[in-house]
């Protein structure tokens, strides 16, 4: 996935629109920011999480942290992948690294994300 | 003075050490095996089988720490209890020998009170003896709590102590009651290669610890691939061909090769002469006791498991310790505000005193420190960076009123938070401290200046 085409939420996530459902992961800043990634606490599938809130919780040598899903919807996929190999997130995080596929309640909630030259702008207003 | 203590376990056995200790003539009587339920079916056995399972745990991960393996490792169950049996057999004999020591008579046999001071004793072999006994201390403790629904059979529905004599490891086993007890056989058994289900009413595992810390733990048994269903209850269990069935009031089944119940434990209170000797119990069926351990009846004590409250081998210690000192004459009351416990999950609990919901619930002012073991180097150079040190304090006083640790070793490390409740520390005195490095226990300290948002390796 080329990290241009994407959405983002300023809790570092993003979006990706596939066939009206989001696919979230985290950004390439996020996964950096964590070091290497041992764990990550997935969602269960049909549940419903809501915008702003955390839908996982990834464990980094560094830190815990909570995952705060970008959209509202339900849980329709989730990457198994990662359960053993939780490391994909750091080696590929736009890609094979994705966390969930969210059948969004409301559209237009992408609205309220940002693009990725915002995003990249945030970033280097936040690290000043 | 004479004093009769009836049974041997971590109660029974220390008050009759410390009573000897204090000048009175002991009788002991045990009607099974001397150590009772924590040295032979409980604590000791489990920790022995934990550690084996531990190392199995380490010799998978042995290339994470730079050893190549050439070969392969595998749990040889048979051996595994070998051991357990060894470790539980030494310390037998060393209570036997302390017994010996201090001239603390041991009587083997069933005893049963016929008066205030008067027992019978009947041994195994078919003989009976009376003893008078100028006082008494009941130490009977308390045995797996059954479920209509679910007798054991030691087959196939298994109590813990059944499960401590299994001679191969099942495929798949359900564990009913996600408390302390049922996790750490999850956990024991998990590593073994068994398939776990935990099946448990309360809405999370370990309800009884601060429910920050039962999260993590949640957490761990889903990295083990532990199944925990919470909120259940159990309307039917079938045992068939296949295992065992258990129906859930969700319409939903599990199945497995053997199902364990871990739902607590029953007073061991009959057939031993409550009613002849006058000793009343309470509402739970335990044996009620004033401060100083007496029961309504003059000259018997009771301690331990049997007169409910926390069931806890160090508890049962020391409400012995306080009934041999009043039963030998010297006035002691019992001080519960300090009680520490220890959970040998993996990775382990420590914790003592106020959990966060009860001061919420008490509406009692806290503030909170936390320091996860991640940030410690130590945790790093050993391989367990899960876990996390949690203090709560007073608001106003900052004195700690609870310290909750899970993570690797923290079943030692609880006792600095323990010694700091006892003497009525405050967190800027724990953080005044130098700790050592590296060492885990840098974490309490940081925990101790994050109740002040002051930790230093915290990133913010």
């Amino acid at each position: 996935m080329n990290p241009e085409d994407l959405k983002y939420h300023k809790e570092h996530t993003w979006v990706k629109l596939k066939k009206k459902k989001a696919v979230i992961g985290i950004t390439d800043y996020a996964q950096d920011a964590l070091g290497d990634i041992v764990y990550i606490d997935l969602p269960e599938v049909d549940i419903f999480v809501e915008a702003n809130t955390e839908i996982a919780e990834i464990e980094s040598t560094k830190a815990t942290s909570a995952i705060i899903s970008p959209v509202s919807g339900t849980i329709a996929e989730i990457n198994e992948k990662l359960i053993d190999n939780p490391e994909i997130i750091n080696e590929d995080p736009y890609g094979k690294g994705w966390i969930a596929v969210i059948d969004m309640q409301d559209a237009s909630e992408l609205d309220d994300l940002i693009d990725f030259d915002d995003y990249e702008a945030y970033l280097e207003e936040e690290a000043k | 003075m004479n004093l009769t203590i009836i049974g041997s376990g971590p109660g029974g056995y220390v008050a009759a050490l410390k009573a000897a200790q204090l000048g009175a003539k002991v009788n002991v009587i045990e009607s099974d095996e001397v150590g009772g339920t924590c040295l032979n079916w409980g604590c000791i056995p489990t920790k022995a089988i934990l550690a084996s399972t531990v190392a199995l745990r380490k010799a998978k991960s042995l290339e994470d720490f730079g050893i190549d393996l050439l070969g392969s490792v595998s749990p040889n169950l048979s051996k595994i209890m070998e051991r357990k049996e060894r470790i539980v057999s030494t310390q037998v004999k060393g209570i036997r020998s302390l017994f010996k020591s201090r001239s603390v008579n041991l009587i083997e046999g069933k005893a049963v009170l016929l008066s205030p001071h008067k027992i019978e004793v009947r041994r195994k072999d078919g003989s009976a003896e009376i003893i008078d006994s100028d006082k008494i201390i009941i130490a009977t403790g308390s045995k797996p709590a059954q479920l209509p629904l679910m007798p054991f059979d030691g087959e196939k529905i298994l109590s813990s102590t059944d499960a401590l004599k299994l001679n191969t490891i099942p495929k798949s086993l359900l564990i009913i009651g996600g408390g302390v007890i049922g996790c750490e056989f999850a956990f024991i058994f998990s590593a073994l290669g068994t398939d776990i289900t935990l099946l448990e009413i309360m809405p999370r595992a370990i309800s009884t610890e601060d429910h920050e810390i039962s999260e993590i733990l949640q957490k761990e048994l889903k990295k083990k691939k532990i199944k925990l269903l919470t909120g259940i209850k159990i309307e039917k269990v079938d045992i068939k061909h296949d295992g065992v069935h258990v129906y859930l009031h969700n319409g939903k089944e599990v199945i497995g090769e053997k199902l364990l119940v871990s739902v607590g434990r029953a007073f061991n209170t009959s057939g031993i002469g409550l009613e002849a000797s006058g000793v009343r119990k309470g509402q739970r069926g335990e044996i009620t006791v004033n401060e100083r351990m007496e029961t309504n009846v003059p000259d018997i004590y009771a301690i331990g498991d049997v007169v409910g409250g926390p069931l806890l081998a160090h508890k049962a210690s020391e409400d012995g310790m306080v009934a041999a000192y009043n039963a030998c004459g010297i006035e002691k009351k019992i001080d519960y505000s300090v009680v520490p416990t220890a959970i040998f999950t993996t990775p382990e609990i420590g914790s003592v005193g106020l959990r966060q919901h009860q001061a919420e619930e008490r509406a009692i002012a806290v503030k909170i420190g936390r320091f996860q073991f991640r940030a410690l180097g130590k945790a790093h150079a050993i391989g367990q960076i899960e876990g996390m040190f949690k203090i709560i304090a007073d608001a106003k006083t900052d004195k700690i009123l609870g310290v909750h640790i899970i993570g690797a070793n923290a079943s030692d490390l609880m006792h600095e938070g323990a010694l700091a409740m006892k003497t009525g520390l405050t967190t800027r005195d724990v953080a005044g401290m130098i700790h050592a490095h590296p060492t885990l226990s840098e974490g309490f300290r940081e925990a101790a200046m994050d109740v002040h948002g002051k930790a230093i390796h915290a990133v913010v």
